[in-house]
């Protein structure tokens, strides 16, 4: 029976892993198109050459939020999107992708709220740009903390469009008969004119260097029409170009086919590595490996919950299996992320939380191990879930491999300072997340089991020592860089401030602990408010915008970060309150 | 009696509840002078919270006086050597006992740094060479001979001097300075006709007109100090003068064929040495305006050294060079201009003495007590 038990958990896991690489594995082609291997196609943009597929995703999350939309009853992936609004932005402009949510916004574009979020198509808005670029110009200059929520929505709306705008004209000028008419009609009076519109609106630059000497120089295609307008020659990737273009815009899926396989070889013969990196990365794209991660380890903790009240001998298992192949799925992605980008795995806020999340699992799984009560899983399968649901979120606010500002351009210090110091956040997190459950679990479970009580107090009281430690090691790294960067060991920067507060209530707790102030209960309250801390340190720092470390700021986060802040507090209560405060009375005299 | 009560202290001072409410205390402070920095800049936060013995008027937790950094720090250092004296001196915890000791150097050096570290800044062109560096925000009134167009005498006055007014005298010239008013922080404009007229009779002050302004202390803002001061030398006076931040030419005067400048200015000092700035640098990712590198390329001249050789200065690359830190911090006129950032700390040590006693600490200690856990697993076996 235990025989039975143990392959059926682990035939979940390995189930779960093959779900993954079927994500991970090519779509059909979109009405005959090749669209992913448009999509794989390299370009430059935002300092570094990526996937066009990367360039689609990123562009459509920030538009609408997804990376994908229904459309004409059927599923528009970012590949095929791209393509529409590159190549026919007459069919693009018509589809629904801007959402927005804000009601003074949909009254200004002369629309009503219908729905919980109301999409709009390039077309319904373009009436109205002038009024909502008005709006924007006016509310640009105040500084993003001072805004009100129309004028943070409406430049918010602002740039979505701009993007949009850009996104059709920079291969051809919306509108126009396209590229194959730009390279018929060299020369003549308007074409320079059209040219530099193409040059100032590109978005990125498409194709590749051409001489060897100076391998950044991507050009855009209006700088290309521009060369070979001035009588230069043409550059070789833009036939190839043209007949795509040509090819989508007549609805014939072999000629485009066709020309992709050539585009591709001028590619190869021009930058040789460019499209193996870039179909590398697009191949991690569609995996999804963290969405993916997300979902194993929000069935992983359902299982766990399940095991409580029915079938524990084969659900607690099951769980562990799943969180096992949650964690590998996260392992990948994290390794892809790192040799993809050639960078330490923590390089902006969105990869710390990337790497907390993959932090606290990986502990839980240890503490799973160690003391095989279910308590290792379900915390690791929850702190694994909720900070990749964190890094989706803040994963919408553009590439996510973004290229470093020059003052963290050091692998070495990344690789060190930030990793021991996001392996603190990570385990105060943990160590909070199971303070969180020893306290639901004494005023849900029925009967008092004070052995487990124990073991998760070890748990938590282990795991805060290891965190201490780590998030102090990482705080002196910290000083010591920037001693070597900036001539200061510590500069009572936001930041800094920020894990030393964690350095702090970590050393706190240990020091109450030990000197007997505080015992099992307290130290799990502590524990909780340790979560506290930690998310302020880790974004509320990003939102008081000032210091040499703030490199970005996020509005929205505010309310989820204070939303968080009060259901720990509550927590801490819940933790504090007796047992018996939840027991009704009358059961408790039977 | 005495020896109760100092037992008594001693038992405080040594006491848990010590370290817990100072560690706690600290957090406070933390975070107070992390919020006031939105207003105060950092520098004006950390001086109000972190370098004082006593925050008297603190905004966040009803005005009531709160104890400063500096002197929780100072209580934190005994508690930390009154624990670390306390530990019985066993192998069993000589772990601790190291840990502990880094955090008293680490205490040590912080309070180094809030005493003595010294932050100028360098500006230089390209192609000028420069030989001070200059404070961001103390001003001195610089009194400058410039009769010898080969060599300038300078003879500067700190700000702090003349806010005490009264007379000033120059050593080393004829001239004492009458401070006649000193504005820490002001504005000026031109007079309106039919204005008061200005306290100043000479040079371009009679012409401004002056409103003192609250000083300010935020990073990016400059307090445009400015003073009326009357030079006197060999008993003649040579008249009021208005001199300002704000004042962009100098104005100078003639003593017995000696001519002075008078100039208000961000303190300088001189240095020994020069730097003449070669190529500054300022790369960004290809088709962005993301910065990639910033860097200065600059000659060091130093005549007492018989030195004089180029040296890079880039991002976590600075120069140290007797006793300061040079490291790029900014840059200005269409990347002609390069800010380098000096730090003189003489602490700066510390923090890695620090570092390694803490790290071999902790090695010490968790191998002490994975032996610990091993023989108490094998004493179970046994057992």
């Amino acid at each position: 029976m235990a025989f039975v038990q143990k392959y059926l958990a682990w035939g979940a896991g390995v189930l779960a892993l093959l779900v993954a690489l079927i994500v991970a594995l090519p779509g059909g082609k979109a009405r005959g198109f090749d669209v992913s291997g448009f999509g794989t196609l390299p370009i430059l943009e935002g300092g570094r050459v990526k996937p066009l597929d990367s360039l689609a995703r990123n562009s459509l999350l920030a538009i609408h939020s997804r990376q994908g939309f229904r459309h004409d009853g059927r599923m528009v992936g970012p590949d095929e999107w791209i393509l529409d609004v590159l190549f026919r932005p007459q069919v693009a402009d018509q589809q629904p992708i801007f959402v927005i949510d804000d009601p003074e916004v949909i009254s200004l574009i002369g629309a009503k709220q219908t729905k919980n979020r109301n999409y709009f198509s390039f077309a319904d808005l373009s009436s109205h740009l002038d009024e909502v670029q008005k709006q924007a110009a006016s509310a640009q200059p105040i500084s993003a903390q001072k805004r009100t929520r129309f004028q943070s929505a409406i430049v918010n709306l602002f740039d979505r469009v701009y993007l949009y705008y850009k996104l059709r004209n920079t291969l051809q000028l919306a509108g126009s008969p396209g590229l194959g008419w730009e390279l018929q009609s060299l020369g003549t009076p308007e074409a320079a004119l059209r040219h530099q519109d193409l040059t100032q609106l590109a978005h990125f630059r498409m194709l590749p260097p051409t001489t060897a000497a100076n391998p950044d120089a991507w050009q855009s295609v209006g700088q290309a029409l521009t060369a070979a307008n001035a009588g230069g020659s043409v550059h070789p990737a833009l036939v190839p170009l043209a007949k795509l273009n040509a090819a989508y815009v007549a609805n014939d899926a072999a000629s485009f086919n066709a020309a992709l396989a050539e585009m591709n070889g001028v590619v190869t013969t021009l930058k040789p590595d460019a499209l193996g990196h870039a179909s590398n990365e697009l191949i991690f794209n569609r995996a999804q490996p963290f969405f993916v991660g997300l979902s194993i380890y929000f069935v992983a903790f359902l299982a766990l919950c399940i095991s409580w009240i029915y079938k524990p001998e084969i659900l607690r298992p099951t769980a562990y299996a799943l969180l096992f192949s949650g964690a590998i799925v996260h392992t990948i992605g994290l390794a892809a992320r790192i040799i993809l980008q050639g960078r330490p795995p923590v390089t902006n806020l969105y990869s710390s939380a990337v790497f907390v999340g993959w932090g606290a699992v990986i502990l839980g799984l240890i503490v799973e191990r160690m003391y095989r009560k279910g308590f290792g899983t379900a915390v690791a399968a929850a702190a694994g879930f909720a900070s990749l649901i964190v890094a989706q979120n803040l994963g919408t606010e553009g590439d996510t491999m973004e290229m470093m500002r020059a003052v963290l351009d050091s692998n070495f210090w990344l690789a060190t300072h930030v990793v021991t110091i996001t392996i603190g956040y990570a385990g105060t997190f943990l160590a909070g997340s199971i303070a969180i459950a020893y306290a639901l679990k004494k005023h849900i479970a029925p009967k008092v089991d004070v052995e487990t009580d124990k073991a998760l107090a070890d748990m938590a009281y282990g795991i805060i020592c290891f965190a201490l430690f780590f998030s102090f090691v990482g705080t002196v790294l910290g000083g010591i860089w920037a001693d070597q960067s900036w001539g200061r060991f510590w500069g009572w920067d936001p930041k800094e401030n920020g894990a030393l507060l964690i350095v702090l209530w970590n050393a706190i707790i240990l020091h109450a602990r030990m000197a007997g102030y505080v015992r099992e209960r307290g130290t799990m309250v502590m524990a909780i408010f340790g979560n506290i801390i930690t998310a302020l340190s880790w974004f509320g720092v990003n939102m008081l915008g000032v210091g040499l470390h703030s490199y970005g700021f996020m509005d929205k986060a505010f309310v989820a970060l204070t939303t968080f802040c009060i259901s720990q507090a509550v927590l801490m209560a819940i933790c504090y309150a007796p047992a018996r405060f939840w027991v009704d009375p009358s059961q408790r005299k039977a | 009696m005495i020896n109760a009560y100092a037992s008594r202290i001693w038992n405080v001072l040594k006491s848990f509840q010590l370290t817990i409410v100072l560690l706690a205390l600290l957090m406070c402070l933390v975070l107070f002078c992390t919020l006031a920095q939105v207003e105060m800049g950092t520098q004006g936060a950390v001086n109000a919270y972190m370098r004082s013995f006593i925050v008297w008027n603190q905004p966040l937790l009803l005005r009531l006086p709160f104890p400063g950094g500096a002197l929780v720090g100072l209580l934190l250092t005994i508690n930390l050597i009154a624990k670390t004296i306390d530990i019985k001196l066993s192998w069993q915890k000589s772990g601790m006992w190291l840990v502990h000791a880094g955090l008293v150097v680490l205490f040590a050096g912080e309070f180094i740094a809030g005493m003595m570290q010294v932050d100028t800044n360098l500006t230089i062109e390209v192609g000028q060479t420069v030989n001070f560096v200059q404070s961001y925000k103390q001003m001195e009134l610089a009194v400058i001979d410039v009769t010898d167009p080969t060599w300038d005498e300078v003879y500067s006055v700190p700000d702090t001097l003349l806010a005490k007014g009264g007379a000033v005298a120059i050593p080393g010239t004829p001239i004492t300075l009458n401070v006649k008013k000193f504005y820490p922080n002001a504005e000026l404009a031109n007079l309106a006709p039919g204005a008061p007229p200005s306290l100043a009779n000479a040079g371009v002050g009679a012409g401004v007109s002056i409103v003192e302004k609250p000083v300010v202390s935020a990073d990016n803002e400059m307090n445009q100090t400015s003073a009326f001061v009357e030079p006197v030398a060999g008993g003649r006076s040579y008249g009021t003068w208005l001199v300002s931040v704000a004042l962009g030419a100098p104005q100078s005067f003639t003593h017995e064929g000696r001519t002075y400048t008078l100039a208000m200015r961000l303190r300088r000092q001189y240095l020994p040495y020069a730097f003449t700035l070669k190529q500054f640098r300022h790369d960004v990712y290809p088709g962005t305006d993301i910065p990639k590198n910033f860097s200065s390329l600059v000659q060091v001249v130093n005549p007492s050294r018989n030195e004089s050789r180029e040296v890079l200065i880039y991002m976590n690359q600075p120069l140290r060079y007797e006793g300061k830190t040079f490291y790029q911090a900014s840059f200005g006129k269409n990347d002609t201009l390069s800010v380098l950032s000096v730090v003189e700390n003489p602490g700066w040590l510390l923090p890695y003495v620090s570092c390694v006693l803490v790290s071999i600490g902790l090695l010490v200690h968790f191998a002490i007590v994975l032996r610990r856990s091993l023989k108490r697993r094998q004493d179970k076996k046994e057992g």
